[in-house]
C-alpha cells in the first residue's frame, strides 16, 4: 500500500502541473502542434512527464493487480495476475517514454 | 443445497442499496480507476501520434477534438477528482483519521468508522468531482 499512496500523492501534485500547463493559454491553443512540440523540448517539463508517466503507470496497475487479485484468488492466477500486471505496466512505460525521448531529441 | 447456491457472489457484493453510501464510494473508487487507467493507456498512444509529425498530430487532433471527445474528457475530470479525493479519505481513514476511538461493540453495532466525517468525505469527492466536470465542460465548450 506504501507503493500505492505515495505514487497516488506525487502522481496528484505532478498532474496538478501538467493540467494547469493546458490552462495557461486558451485549451485549443495549447494543443497546437508547436506548443506541444514546445514543451516536450523543454527539459524540466519533459523530465516531469517522464515521471507522471512512470508514477502514473505504476499506480494504475498496481491498483489493477489489486482489483483483480479481489475478483479471484489461486497460486497461479495470483501470479500471472501480477506478472501480467508488471509486464503492462514496463511496456507502458517503455512506450510513452519513446514518445518523450524522441520528440525531446528532435527526431521527428 | 450446496454452499455455492447461498452466495450472491460479485452482485451481492455490488449491491450499493445494502451497504450504504461507503460501498458506493467502493465502486465508484473500482470503476473510476479503470476508467482513468484505460484513458491513460489511451493518452499515451494519443500523444505518440506527435511522432507522425505535424499532419499525424493534426490528423489525430481531429478525431479527439470533437464534442464527443470534449464529453469523454469531462466524464474523466469527474473520475480523477472524485478518485483523488476519495482516494484521500480512504488514505486518512487508512492512517487512522476521522475513525473515532475503539470502543466495545454494543447493539445496533454500528462501526465506528463510518461516520459522518468519512460519509461527508464521500458526498464531497462527488460534489468536488461535479464542479469540477462542469468547470471543465465550461473550459472545453467555451472556446
Amino acid at each position: 500500500m506504501k507503493i500505492h499512496y505515495g505514487t497516488a500523492l506525487a502522481a496528484v501534485a505532478l498532474v496538478a502541473v501538467h493540467i494547469l500547463m493546458r490552462l495557461t493559454q486558451g485549451f485549443a491553443e495549447s494543443l497546437e502542434y508547436e506548443n506541444v512540440l514546445a514543451n516536450y523540448k523543454f527539459i524540466p517539463y519533459a523530465a516531469m512527464l517522464e515521471l507522471i508517466l512512470i508514477l502514473l503507470s505504476v499506480h494504475g496497475f498496481n491498483g489493477l493487480r489489486v482489483i483483480l487479485l479481489e475478483l479471484k484468488q489461486g497460486r497461479i492466477y495470483e501470479k500471472a495476475v501480477s506478472y501480467g500486471c508488471l509486464a503492462a505496466m514496463i511496456g507502458l512505460i517503455a512506450y510513452g517514454s519513446r514518445t518523450i525521448i524522441m520528440t525531446n531529441m528532435g527526431m521527428v | 443445497m450446496s454452499k455455492d447456491e447461498h452466495r450472491e457472489g460479485i452482485k451481492g457484493m455490488a449491491n450499493p442499496t445494502r451497504y450504504g453510501i461507503e460501498r458506493v464510494a467502493y465502486w465508484l473508487m473500482r470503476l473510476s480507476g479503470l476508467g482513468l487507467l484505460a484513458y491513460f493507456v489511451g493518452h499515451i498512444y494519443e500523444t505518440s501520434n506527435i511522432l507522425r509529425g505535424q499532419v499525424g498530430w493534426n490528423e489525430f487532433l481531429e478525431l479527439t477534438q470533437t464534442t464527443e471527445g470534449h464529453l469523454v474528457l469531462a466524464i474523466v475530470i469527474a473520475m480523477c477528482v472524485f478518485h483523488t479525493v476519495n482516494g484521500i479519505r480512504v488514505m486518512l481513514g487508512h492512517g487512522g483519521i476521522g475513525v473515532g476511538k475503539p470502543a466495545r461493540p454494543d447493539y445496533p453495532y454500528e462501526p465506528a468508522s463510518q461516520n459522518y466525517r468519512h460519509k461527508i468525505g464521500i458526498y464531497s469527492a462527488i460534489l468536488l468531482a461535479a464542479i469540477a466536470m462542469m468547470y471543465g465542460l465550461a473550459v472545453m465548450f467555451g472556446e
